[in-house]
């Protein structure tokens, strides 16, 4: 390709080649960034302990870590050089390597996130299988000690949820299919994106890697003022959620500013597609939420480090539980609604059905998301004061309505369809009668009497597994299965699709359905040794957890068989209208050919001319 | 025609949450948990009648996704437009948003204000009625209960191990604290733990720094033997002793408690 | 394509066996480090064993563990042990002993508990010397000798041998080790034994003379 004869001048511009893949040369630069901030800090700290790695040096190591790994995958050529005004010199190989390194073209991006959330998946899942392990006895019998337990509860919780929950349907899905579907080129944002990534990989490594610096015991919520007196994993928690975090804003800001501004013509308010409705409220979500639960764990650390006594009897414990829940429920909605506005993004093209009430289908997703940020303190009713629980217990039980809204639309279009029953289909079926169980059981739990005594205990455990799992993780297999023919231009197998789909119901209504008679009959939560009476439940819930964790990777197997070696499939399978289906499979580096103007909604099937019904060339109408 | 599709899923439906009702209705007699306090009953009560209303909603959602499995599938996985194409249902609409809010605001009524209204109505006159104070001291990883108008400061059973003892029918008035007593240079330096009795059917948070009250009044002489609901158990992770942060719980006669009491003031003076 | 390069790109000349390599490498570092830590330790002390302590001996307590939490000494050396607390938030003691005693406890069976059977310091010579943030010290059957003045000691009784001490303290502690050879266990048992059942334990093993 490059002419090496003719010589150029020797500058900052000399040809240069990279014999290193930049994900590896990332973690070579990680752990020179790590090295030299923890020796600078070891240097110059004047009450050094015992270790080699301590508290304060590990988090300037971690600083200089990221910064390294960071720089490493791309960051210094493709965003650096540019930002000093020298040229970027960040090509991306036109071919496999460009997923193992920065990235610019969104899909490349979206693909890069399905793969780190599903391996992050992956290891949250071994370590629930260790933890349901450890539940088969009423005394520790595979952890040695129950800090280590507590460890694997929370990095399990933790990777669930900023690296899973947040980022498959949002950062995965989302950067892949959101362009597509509102007929943009590329993302506005584009660079921050690709550089966004890697920040996953980054802060799920960290959290693994927390119990080297000590067990923590806090689960996911990192409650004060346990985190100040715990072992230093805790320091990772922060740092790793910290990165996980800033990952899923640097998407959202993308996103957001994508869909306000990048919309093909003719791509109203009116018309843009449910699952693009699903991210922007999604986003909004995150832009306001998720810097104020970084700018809490930055507060706690620093509480940690100094110590501040922010959260302790000195100051106020309570003020951290808040400021936690004024982050986390709006956190179970990033999570949820997105699934919510995939199941009628989908059901409409498997029945080939108007989607029935599609404004009251958004009007519930902008309302979720407004009402969301009133009703954390029901995580609280056992610690606040009993004024609180009054206004609480009303918002919580109104979130409930816009919620139904999505049913409403779901269960209209369904009704006297000719629903295509395909994996996807049975998912998204799956997917509803889930998360009913999830929000209906949610009522009790809104009721503070019935919450003082369930709360903390594993009916609660069971009900926000059927909320995350049920609800979102089963639409986001759904999603995977609907969208294969646009990801690789291949099908899956529908006997296989179906009877893994089937796998995962049984495990799951078995592993959770069961938990929430645990919970009742007096499990709490976060304990490996328990009282013996509890024991041949648990031991059935660990039976169903393994028979569904061995069902989730048969789906991931399934899937990677036939993005690699499926049938061929058509360029537009399930005869779907929206945007992202106008264009080849896989989509070209630009997405579509020509000029898109979008003349109609996405959702109508009663015009009787599916060819011409919605796009027409630019070039053609001038 | 238009009517026979709506009408077939009602019948299923309503024969579906009648059996599911009398189903509820049976386990309901042999109650869902064992509960033994005044506050238990208020949240066994709330369960109950949540579930009894809730049943239905969840049966329309489970007959809905079998019956749009078997009666609105399509033949094969050949796209061809649906049949019938509804864009909106104003009746459909109108009840589906009416109900939801019905519903929601009469749950939000009954049971949450009715029981809230209740519960602290019961704790103003259970304060009142000069209840057993117990002081209940977390300390991480053990519970110490102290009873001061007897002058007892931390009761415990033959092992040497913390116990509650309380007396059936007579109000309690807990005084939930976090903190070190036997760490003067450092009081305060505990945790978040959750004060909970399983069979009482309220727990509540012990947090630094604050003092927590909570009241009820047992009524069943009861013990782990009887139910191993009715143990003092922490429900707020503390850290690595969080689980065996348990103790025993006793609900015994006025008579045998004021043995326990005499019983433990001499263990006391042997001590000191 | 070609034309539109821009000079001084980086080339990338990377294949796939270098990531597979890499992954595998770096994933191997990974679990190693995470899970097997204390096997690779084990069995560096089976193969090249474990040097017998002599003069000064620096014993940390952090949440939850000692660290070493494996020593080796021989009878008749004089030791001088400098216990240091390095936790911020709990107090650590350190007693050394043999055969836990157990204790009932409702939802879990019997459990080790708060003591020894044996306690190591019975009838044993020490010298104690620089208290900084003592909790407290119970010497139960040794022969203490203070250096300076009693009260920073916080002298307590029960329980075995165990000096206590607060976050960031440290206690000196000069003896011989006595005629008492074979495997000894230590540990700290505060905060209702879950300290020694989180991990903060260890083992001496003292060679005869």
């Amino acid at each position: 390709m490059r002419d090496m004869a003719q010589a150029e001048p020797r500058n900052h511009l000399e040809p240069k080649v990279l014999r290193m893949a930049p994900v590896l040369r990332g973690f070579f630069w990680a752990a020179v960034g790590f090295a030299t901030g923890n020796l600078l800090t070891l240097a110059v700290d004047p009450f050094r302990g015992h270790p080699w790695v301590t508290e304060p040096s590990a988090v300037v190591g971690w600083v200089g870590a990221l910064m390294g790994w960071l720089l490493g995958v791309g960051g210094y050529e493709e965003i650096i050089l540019p930002l000093f005004g020298f040229p970027s010199t960040w090509v991306e190989p036109q071919d496999w390597r460009r997923y193992f390194g920065l990235s610019t073209n969104h899909k490349v991006i979206g693909i890069q996130y399905l793969f780190s959330s599903s391996a992050i998946f992956l290891i949250a899942g071994l370590d629930a299988m260790a933890i349901r392990y450890e539940l088969m006895q009423p005394s520790m019998h595979f952890f040695t000690y129950s800090g280590q337990y507590l460890t694997a509860v929370g990095v399990h919780g933790s990777l669930m949820m900023f690296g899973v929950g947040t980022v498959a349907m949002i950062s995965g899905l989302g950067n892949y299919f959101v362009p597509l579907m509102i007929g943009a080129k590329r993302t506005v944002f584009s660079r921050l994106s690709g550089l966004g990534h890697w920040l996953l990989p980054a802060g799920a490594l960290t959290l693994i890697a927390s119990p080297l610096l000590g067990y923590w015991d806090t689960g996911w919520r990192g409650y004060e003022p346990l985190a100040m007196q715990d072992p230093g994993g805790m320091v990772f928690y922060y740092l790793g959620i910290f990165a996980m975090t800033l990952s899923t804003i640097f998407t959202s800001l993308n996103l957001a500013t994508t869909i306000i501004f990048y919309r093909a013509r003719g791509m109203t308010w009116a018309r843009i597609p449910l699952f693009v409705w699903g991210i922007l409220t999604v986003s909004l979500l995150n832009l306001i939420w998720q810097p104020e639960i970084e700018m809490t764990f930055v507060m706690a650390l620093l509480s940690k480090l100094v110590p501040w006594n922010f959260f302790d009897a000195i100051g106020s414990v309570e003020t951290y539980l808040s400021m936690f829940w004024l982050f986390g429920h709006p956190e179970v909605y990033i999570i949820v609604l997105p699934a919510l506005a995939l199941w009628n993004e989908m059901i409409p093209v498997m029945a080939q059905k108007n989607l029935f009430a599609r404004d009251w289908a958004v009007i519930g997703l902008i309302f979720v998301m407004m009402l969301s940020g009133l009703v954390w303190a029901h995580h609280m009713f056992t610690n606040m004061r009993n004024s609180e629980m009054f206004p609480f217990a009303f918002f919580t039980e109104m979130i409930s309505i816009p919620t139904g809204f999505s049913f409403m639309a779901a269960i209209g279009t369904l009704w006297k369809a000719k629903l295509r029953l395909t994996t996807p289909s049975l998912l998204i079926l799956m997917s509803l009668f889930n998360f009913m169980i999830g929000g209906l059981t949610g009522v009790y739990l809104a009721d503070p009497p019935v919450n003082l005594q369930v709360h903390d205990t594993f009916f609660v455990v069971a009900h926000f597994h059927y909320t995350i799992i049920g609800g979102m993780i089963f639409t986001w297999i759904a999603a995977m299965y609907y969208w294969l023919p646009k990801l690789s231009g291949r099908m899956y197998n529908e006997t296989w699709g179906k009877i893994l789909a089937v796998w995962i119901f049984i495990g799951f209504n078995g592993t959770f359905g069961q938990m929430f008679l645990l919970g009742l009959q007096g499990m709490n939560r976060w304990v490996p040794a328990y009282p013996p009476y509890l024991k041949s439940m648990n031991y059935e819930v660990s039976l169903f957890a393994f028979f569904l964790g061995v069902g989730f990777i048969g789906h991931a197997i399934h899937i990677i068989w036939a993005w690699r070696k499926g049938p061929l499939s058509s360029e537009n399978p399930w005869h779907a209208r929206t945007l992202e289906w106008m264009t080849s499979s896989p989509p070209p580096e630009e997405n579509f050919a020509a000029e898109l103007e979008v003349v109609r909604g996405f959702y109508r099937y009663d015009h009787d001319n599916p060819s011409a019904y919605f796009v027409k060339d630019k070039s053609e109408s001038t | 025609m238009a009517l026979a599709e709506a009408t077939v899923f009602a019948v299923i439906w309503a024969i579906v949450t009648a059996i599911a009702e009398i189903v509820f209705r049976r386990i309901k007699d042999h109650s869902m948990y064992y509960t033994i306090s005044s506050q238990g009953h208020i949240a066994l009560s709330a369960f109950n009648f949540l579930s009894s209303w809730l049943i239905p909603i969840f049966t329309f959602m489970a007959v809905m996704v079998i019956f749009a499995l078997v009666r609105f599938r399509a033949p094969d996985n050949t796209p061809r437009p649906s049949p019938v194409q509804t864009l909106r249902n104003k009746w459909y609409i109108l009840l589906w948003v009416g109900v939801s809010f019905a519903l929601n605001i009469m749950f939000w009524l009954h049971p949450t204000a009715v029981d809230l209204e209740t519960m602290f109505a019961n704790w103003k006159q259970q304060q009142n009625q000069h209840p057993l104070i117990v002081n209940v001291t977390a300390r991480q990883w053990e519970w110490i209960f102290s009873y001061p108008q007897y002058g007892i400061t931390q009761a415990v059973n033959a092992q040497g191990l913390d116990e509650l003892e309380l007396p059936v029918g007579r109000p309690v008035e807990f005084f939930l604290r976090s903190k070190d007593p036997f760490h003067s240079y450092d009081i305060y330096a505990d945790v978040i733990h959750s004060f909970w009795i399983p069979a009482f059917g309220i727990k509540e948070d012990v947090i630094p720094g604050e003092t927590r009250t909570e009241f009820l009044v047992p009524d069943h002489v009861a013990n782990y033997e009887t139910s191993p609901l009715v143990r003092v158990q922490c429900a707020e992770v503390c850290g690595p002793g969080h689980p065996y942060m348990e103790a025993p719980l006793s609900i015994v006669t006025a008579k045998q408690f004021s043995q326990w009491i005499a019983h433990q003031k001499s263990l006391q003076a042997q001590g000191a | 394509m070609d034309n539109q390069e821009p000079s001084g790109v980086v080339e990338q000349l990377w294949g796939r066996r270098q990531i597979i390599w890499g992954g595998i490498g770096l994933g191997a570092i990974a679990l190693i480090s995470l899970f097997a830590k204390p096997d690779i330790v084990g069995l560096t002390r089976r193969l090249a064993g474990s040097p017998v302590s002599s003069g000064k001996i620096n014993l940390y307590q952090f949440d939850y563990y000692f660290i070493p939490n494996y020593m080796t000494w021989r009878v008749g050396d004089r030791l001088e042990v400098t216990l240091q607390n390095q936790s911020h938030t709990h107090w650590h003691e350190w007693t050394i002993g043999r055969k836990l005693n157990l204790a009932f406890f409702q939802g879990f069976g019997s459990m080790n508990a708060d003591a020894w059977a044996i306690d190591f310091w019975d009838g044993v010579d020490v010298t104690l010397s620089d208290p900084y943030k003592v909790d407290n010290f119970v010497p139960h059957e040794a022969h203490v000798t203070y250096v300076g003045p009693k009260a920073p000691y916080q002298i307590a009784s029960g329980g075995d041998f165990s000096p206590t001490l607060q976050p960031g303290g440290s206690l000196k502690l000069t003896f011989t080790v006595p005629n008492k050879p074979g495997i000894w266990r230590f540990g700290c048992f505060v905060q209702e034994f879950i300290h020694y059942r989180d991990g903060m334990k260890g083992l001496i093993e003292i060679l005869p003379a």
